[in-house]
């Protein structure tokens, strides 16, 4: 079995991966349009979210603020447009840059001051939360929901020809700039990493610290520059929920999102693309279970099980990596101990036998 | 003894600082919002952990009251119970921060960094408040005793005993398996516990919420919840009974849980400091291989650990729905107490009693901060505090090496005897 | 002459806070153009940490510093390669899952716009082994690279940043020797090339061998600079511990009795499954010291973890007193009378984390007096740390109190104490010596005669030879995981032992 597994290791994934598209493209198929467009929606900030925890944990931070970050994004989005009339991209920009800047403030505090990352995290998700009520009772004194006029929503776009396919059209046109771009992020992280020098550097950094600094590179400041593009994703992730759908701000908005985000970064192995197809399944889940709970129909699989099971799948995912590593060290004993009494003949050679005194 | 107090004071000398630096950043938040800090303070702690007719930090120690005859007395305010005492609040709120710090702490020094008492909490719970009501429904549909009300006195006494330690109990179990599984994975298999247990989390909370939604909905109210537990289950606060009698109590639903959270705390502290068991456990954290080297089962110690903590989680949570809320309503599960609960173990330093002190100063900090009214200040004020004290405690280190390096540079030579025979860091 | 040093460093002083330790106290150093200059002085002299701070790694409290004449400040290690420094640490610092040109280029990538081009990368890499006659395969991943491999990527790293000054940090340590031959020969080409060569090493032979001038450090301060042609290997030996080494260990004939551990065709692997342990047996008997000599990673750890109970046996046997031990726990292995100084007293040997009590209970805490019914006794613990320290002379233990304050010495004296404690059959020594003072060396060794004499047995593992020989009644000499001999140590010459240790073999003369 741990044979298998290792030899076939590299097949092994390529089928999950496949495995993953084809039940992907088969939910395309099989879904109500709308419920696919809301399932697209809502997956957004689980792509950008996961792509924020990524880039982290590429540059060896795990980064359990994300969360935190979000709720900040979505806040400070609404909280800029309040009662200014402004276009709400100013809006999305804004949550970008508090994001970033919080993402900063993390990065100095951990990397300069040494503070615990864990209490860290905890500490600014909990501040944060705290916060975002705290100022929408005094500065803007409202309960519970931060709404107002003034706040418009993101327009959509329709992409030029795609919109004109049939049925793909559809499904994949029509959504607004944040839906999209976090498309074009998906591709941007994977270029980042894979082709350009800023991101070998935060591979390095990442995978082997001491070895990136002995190269020369500022290992604090390309943790630094990850964990703020990390903060900023994150707080652009974070513009989505009060703007891309409600446009209005609520209490405790992204409710435990910022956490998925991170559990799907750690389930796609910290690669882009499965993240994405994981953010997907995530969306159409959500999206399934919120248009079963305004219908009336009862389904034979509830949504929210099905909520759990990427979650489980990444319990599964770090199960299957350590028994990997676990397996492939058992081989290679094994594979010695065969080795060894090939060679025993020789062997009892030129050891010295004891007793020989 | 001195030494001992000397000992005692330099561990709280940094987290009391903390406390104050929190306090001042935070009156830089009360300042925005357009009020006195002071003023607000003062109330901040009155409501907090004061008497009636508590108005200023002073009135904290000594109180005075109009008494029947509108005469003015002077009372000793922490006992000082006329119409209810803050303190009985904090008690109730602190019950599940104590044992989820337990949990935490216990864990922590075993060398398992595991967050995950707050996945274990809301299962805990969930067990709890699902047998709080399904046990006695089986034992009424079998004895035909229609209601609680309607049960012969014994018959309560032995189920006011029976069904609430079955569903606590049964939470414990809950609770503790679910942690073993993620120490279980680090044991065997090197899975790192930070990682699983952010997972395991995040299941068991979005599990919670769908089992309150729909399988033990119990009714159409707008905001989804189980039904309420039976009277059997519930963990009655002394002002119902032990001590309805005493006025300090008023208005708390503290009941027989702090109780059990003490109890829990010395337990713990015996098991981690005075039996070979914690001992083990300790020698483990402190540097697996010294463990390992000694023969010490260190896997074994390991798990212990684990199970232990995710009891104390699972005891937390039913106790929270058993006590106090008597059923679970949505939103529940992702208030986050159980990470409330590491952040206290964290700065209390792994220490029992500082972990008691703690809940009950956060516990304090958050009660007080929903009665604020100055300036129509929000209670997220208390959170806000909070946080920033456990930031500014986990800044210990810098604190401290900035305080070294000063010192340093003002005795240089000082330091040059005692390294004489120590062999330096050879970095590499 | 009057040509520019390379590098002149003047009045360096570095304290570290966190472990309370002076490792630089007014240093001075300096190397010349086109010398290999070696930088020698026992584990924690502050070798390394001198060549951290002129490679930036590491900040100076106080130093001035001249590369080719010019004053500078060296920040970070970026700053020092600009300014030709290339330093080859004695742990890799590799990305294993790059390739080596990826690795090779790190920092420096030939680049458009920020991406990368991968095809010039592998060519400039190829071009550059060509140049030096350092053949490597840029497209192969480091990670399955051999360790002289690896070394050979991280030297050509530093050239390709075009290191005028090279810093190698115990180069040879992990090579094999025909590896360590041509790292010899790639050195001196570097340095007839112009280029300063500083080579941080213990190893005195080598010195002799590559070295053009010698610089001595003991305990965080330079002793002095020679040309390595007017010194002896003693006189580098005498500098290195600070007075005249009397490495004669007192001792009466050793009375060997019954075979108390036997050891057959034991077969361990090491980290990642890689073979490390191959086929060994031998015995060990009742009263007398049985050496291990070897050069460090040729499998002394794992053979003594498998002999400890801490590592997994993958064939062969063990036995301890008839016992068959090879797959029981350390527990067990203890109560049939087995002892272990460890080689790291840091991390395995103590727990700095806790106090001198519970230190020395571990291997005793379960059993009475020291507990009863699952409860610890702390008046018997402490009358046991008491004790000890008394016995031992421990003079800063005291009851009660964290340890992590103590010297080196005496830490290792707290080890050997408790390990010592119940008259243990059989106790493994591995490394005993390391990084403890002169005195507490002394007491250690003085230690183990008795306890030889007292009718142990004892497995001593070092890599220094000359311990090895002074100590020890019989003597087998490890290399790459296979014992090459078993010599009786009064026949037992430097020479032969040396030919041992690098894999040579001694004809018979009998």
């Amino acid at each position: 079995m741990l044979e298998l597994m290792v030899k076939y290791q590299d097949d092994l994934r390529r089928t999950l991966l496949i495995g993953g598209v084809i039940l992907t493209i088969l939910v395309f198929v099989a879904l109500p349009t709308n419920v696919i467009q809301s399932g697209i929606r809502l997956s957004t900030p689980f792509v950008l979210g996961s792509l924020a925890a990524l880039i982290a944990s590429r540059a060896g931070v795990l980064n359990l603020a994300i969360e935190g970050k979000m709720l900040l994004g979505s806040f400070i989005a609404v909280a800029v447009l309040f009662q200014r009339d402004l276009d709400p991209a100013v809006g999305v920009l804004a949550a970008t840059i508090a994001g970033g800047v919080l993402g900063l403030i993390f990065a100095i505090l951990y990397l300069q001051i040494r503070v615990n990352l864990i209490i860290l995290a905890l500490a600014l998700n909990l501040f944060v939360a705290n916060a975002t009520v705290f100022f929408m009772r005094t500065e803007f004194g409202v309960f519970g929901t931060l709404a107002d006029p003034s706040i418009r929503g993101l327009p959509t776009y329709d992409l030029p020809i795609i919109k004109d396919l049939p049925f793909i059209g559809e499904l994949i046109s029509g959504y607004n700039g944040i839906v999209y771009i976090s498309w074009m992020m998906v591709v941007a992280i994977w270029v980042l990493l894979r082709k350009t020098q800023f991101g070998r550097h935060i591979r390095a950094v990442g995978e082997n610290k001491e070895a990136a600094e002995t190269a020369g590179i500022n290992v604090t400041r390309v943790q630094i520059f990850a964990l703020t593009l990390s903060g900023m994703l994150a707080g652009f992730a974070g513009s989505f929920f009060s703007l891309g759908i409600l446009s209005q701000f609520l209490e405790n908005m992204t409710a435990g999102r910022g956490w998925i985000a991170l559990t799907i970064s750690l389930f796609a192995l910290e690669r882009p693309l499965p993240a994405f197809f994981t953010s997907l399944f995530f969306g159409f889940s959500e999206a399934l279970s919120l248009d079963l709970q305004n219908s009336e129909t009862v389904s034979f699989l509830p949504p929210d099980i099905l909520l759990l099971m990427p979650q489980v799948a990444a319990i599964g995912a770090l199960v299957l990596v350590a028994l990997r590593i676990r397996g492939s060290e058992l081989l290679k004993r094994r594979q010695f101990v065969a080795q060894f009494s090939k060679e025993l003949g020789d062997l009892k050679r030129m050891v010295i036998s004891p007793g020989q005194d | 003894m001195l030494k001992r107090l000397q000992i005692v004071g330099g561990h709280a000398a940094i987290p009391l600082f903390a406390v104050l630096l929190g306090l001042v950043v935070g009156s830089f938040f009360v300042f925005l919002a357009g009020a006195n800090p002071i003023q607000v303070y003062d109330q901040l702690f009155c409501e907090g952990f004061g008497s009636r007719g508590c108005e200023t930090f002073d009135d904290l120690l000594i109180v005075e009251a109009e008494n029947d005859d509108g005469e003015l007395e002077t009372h000793f305010a922490p006992f000082y119970g006329e119409r209810g005492h803050g303190m009985a609040i904090v008690l109730e709120k602190a019950t599940p921060l104590i044992l989820t710090a337990l949990a935490a702490t216990i864990a922590f020094k075993a060398g398992m960094f595991s967050i995950g008492m707050d996945g274990q909490l809301v299962l805990g719970a969930l067990m709890a408040g699902f047998l709080g009501y399904w046990i006695p429904d089986q034992i009424y549909a079998a004895t035909g005793v229609a209601d609680f009300e309607a049960a012969s006195s014994v018959m309560r006494t032995v189920m006011h005993i029976v069904v609430p330690t079955l569903a606590i109990s049964a939470a414990m179990i809950v609770g503790a398996i679910y942690s073993w599984f993620a120490g279980f994975l680090k044991v065997k298999l090197n899975v790192n516990v930070l990682i699983s247990t952010i997972i395991l989390n995040a299941i068991a909370v979005q599990f919670v919420g769908y089992m309150i939604n729909f399988p033990l909905r119990a009714d159409f109210n707008n905001i989804a919840r189980t039904r309420a537990i039976d009277d059997s289950a519930w963990l009655v606060p002394f002002t119902r009974g032990l001590f309805s009698e005493i006025e300090w109590f008023r208005g708390s639903r503290t009941g027989v849980g702090i109780i059990i959270a003490l109890i829990a705390a010395f337990v713990i502290w015996f098991y981690l400091w005075r039996s070979t068991s914690g001992y083990e456990q300790r020698m483990t954290s402190g540097s697996s291989l010294f463990a390992r080297f000694s023969g010490i089962a260190t896997e074994k110690a390991a798990l212990r650990a684990m199970l232990i903590s995710g009891a104390l989680s699972g005891l937390a949570g039913a106790i929270m729905i058993l006590g106090v809320e008597r059923r679970i309503v949505d939103g529940f599960a992702s208030s986050g107490t159980g990470f409330d609960g590491v952040l206290v173990a964290i700065l209390a330093r792994e220490s029992i009693a500082g972990i008691v002190l703690v809940a009950m100063f956060f516990a304090g900090l958050q009660q007080g901060a929903i009665n604020l009214q100055f300036g129509d200040l929000p209670r997220q004020l208390g959170g806000i505090i909070i946080a920033l004290i456990i930031l500014f405690s986990a800044m210990e280190n810098f604190f401290r090496e900035t305080m070294s390096r000063i010192r340093h540079r003002i005795a240089p030579d000082a330091m040059t005897q005692t390294s004489d025979d120590a062999v330096p860091v050879e970095s590499g | 002459m009057e040509e520019t040093l390379a590098v002149e460093m003047r009045h360096v002083r570095k304290y570290f806070a966190s472990s309370n330790v002076l490792a630089a106290n007014d240093v001075d150093f300096e190397v010349r153009q086109g010398e290999v200059h070696a930088l020698v002085g026992e584990n924690g002299a502050g070798k390394t940490t001198l060549m951290n701070m002129l490679y930036g790694l590491v900040h100076p409290d106080h130093a001035e510093i001249y590369v080719y004449g010019e004053p500078v400040r060296i920040s970070h290690p970026d700053h020092a390669i600009r300014l030709g420094i290339g330093m080859v640490h004695q742990h890799f610092k590799l990305v294993p899952s790059f390739t080596v040109a990826e690795n090779i280029m790190l920092g420096i990538e030939p680049n458009q716009f920020g991406f990368i081009n991968g095809k010039s990368e592998a060519e400039i890499v190829r071009e550059l082994a060509q140049n030096f006659g350092l053949p490597v395969d840029p497209n192969a991943r480091v990670s399955e690279l051999s360790v002289g491999m690896q070394q050979r990527v991280e030297i050509l790293k530093t050239l390709q940043r075009d290191a005028r000054i090279l810093i190698l940090d115990e180069p040879t340590a992990v090579l094999t020797p025909q590896e360590v031959h041509e790292l010899y020969n790639v050195i001196r080409r570097l340095a007839d090339d112009g280029r300063a060569v500083i080579l941080i090493t213990h190893k005195l032979l080598e010195v002799k061998e590559v070295a053009d001038r010698v610089s001595v450090m003991r305990r965080g301060k330079m002793i002095g600079t020679h040309d390595v042609a007017d010194v002896t290997i003693r006189d580098m030996a005498n500098m290195m511990v600070g007075r005249e080494v009397i490495l004669q260990v007192e001792k009466q004939p050793a009375t060997p009795g019954d075979v108390v551990l036997k050891v057959e065709n034991l077969l361990v692997a090491g980290m990642g499954g890689v073979p490390a342990v191959f086929g060994v047996s031998f015995d060990v008997r009742a009263g007398e010291i049985f050496g291990i000599a070897g050069v460090s990673g040729n499998g002394q750890t794992e053979l003594i973890e498998a002999i400890a109970g801490l590592r997994p046996v993958d064939g062969g046997r063990i036995m301890l007193l008839d016992h068959d031990i090879t797959d029981v726990n350390v527990r067990t292995r203890r109560t049939e009378g087995m002892a272990h100084i460890p080689e790291d007293r840091m991390t395995m040997g103590l727990n700095l984390q806790t106090n001198l009590d519970e230190n020395v209970i571990v291997t005793s805490y379960q059993k009475p007096p020291f507990s009863s019914y699952g409860i610890l006794n702390f008046q018997p613990m402490r009358e046991l740390a008491a004790r000890l320290a008394k016995k031992y002379q421990i003079a800063s233990a005291r009851v009660g109190e964290e340890i992590k304050t103590l010297s080196g010495g005496n830490l290792q004296k707290v080890v050997l104490a408790r390990e010592l404690e119940g008259e243990p059959k059989f106790i493994i020594a591995n490394q005993p010596t390391r990084g403890v003072d002169v005195g507490s060396i002394e007491f250690v060794h003085k230690t183990l005669v008795e306890e030889r004499d007292g009718g142990a047995a004892i497995l001593l593992v070092s890599v220094e030879l000359e311990e090895i020989m002074s100590l020890s009644d019989r003597i087998a000499v490890i290399f790459e995981g296979r014992i090459m001999a078993v010599l009786d140590a009064a026949d037992a010459t430097e020479e032969d032992l040396g030919i041992l240790m690098a894999g040579g073999t001694l004809d018979k003369k009998e």
